[in-house]
């Protein structure tokens, strides 16, 4: 079961399992970022390389007008597959 | 386990519940199972987007061998695989050059030692296999 919704502070907050199928849920939402924003991740337990491709399309368009994603409270599985993934060189991680 | 499953991405779901119970009942650590979705799901997905003429499902074996995790997956009545069609990936290009395309098969290169395809008889197997001694 996947989730992404926004909190009330403008966080958006992910929780569950974001794979392949789910990855079109993420893309909607994170479609409607303009600004700078968080992305929690303390709740998410699993993402795939089309979840990460989500997250590159949103941090690649929010660039173009000089805001990004800050991706925070990522468990030491994600942290690991992100800096195999070299996201760490391209997302602020808190 | 063994497992066939329908050639859908939707199918995920059913795959994940297959792990799941593989996992417990191996009794592997949280890293470990996190691999195992890693490697079943960027492999399958691989195989549903890109052998699309196949048969409509894909076998998934997982085993502990010889201390070693094996998943290995199966794909039926499916054209010649060239494994040289598969792009690197260079994860240190800026964002501007970053392509999503590739990413699934460099992690899973990554996490596991071993990433093979064998293809005969129309059929594909694609092994993925990590070593489980510290």
């Amino acid at each position: 079961m996947f989730d992404i919704r926004r909190a009330e502070n403008g966080d958006i907050l992910l929780s569950g399992r974001l794979d392949a199928s789910q990855a079109d849920k993420a893309r909607s939402v994170l479609r409607t970022v303009v600004e700078s924003c968080r992305v929690d991740f303390g709740d998410l337990e699993y993402i795939s390389s089309l979840g990460l491709g989500v997250l590159l399309e949103a941090q690649r368009r929010l660039s173009e007008s000089g805001h990004g994603l800050k991706l925070a409270n990522l468990s030491d599985h994600l942290s690991d597959l992100f800096r195999l993934a070299g996201f760490d060189t391209i997302f602020e991680i808190e | 386990m063994r497992g066939s499953f329908n050639r859908r991405i939707d199918a995920l779901d059913d795959v994940f519940r297959s792990i799941d119970a593989f996992v417990v009942r191996e009794g592997l650590p949280e890293p470990i199972a996190f691999a195992t979705k890693l490697a079943v799901e960027e492999l399958f997905t691989n195989l549903v987007r890109h052998n699309t003429g196949g048969s409509d499902h894909i076998d998934v074996d997982l085993a502990i061998e010889d201390e070693r995790l094996v998943v290995r997956l199966t794909d039926f009545d499916v054209e010649p695989f060239d494994e040289s069609s598969i792009q690197p990936v260079d994860v240190h290009l800026p964002l501007e050059d970053r392509k999503v395309g590739g990413l699934g098969v460099h992690l899973v290169r990554n996490i596991f030692d071993e990433l093979t395809y064998a293809y005969s008889d129309r059929t594909l197997c694609v092994t993925a296999a990590k070593n489980l001694e510290t």
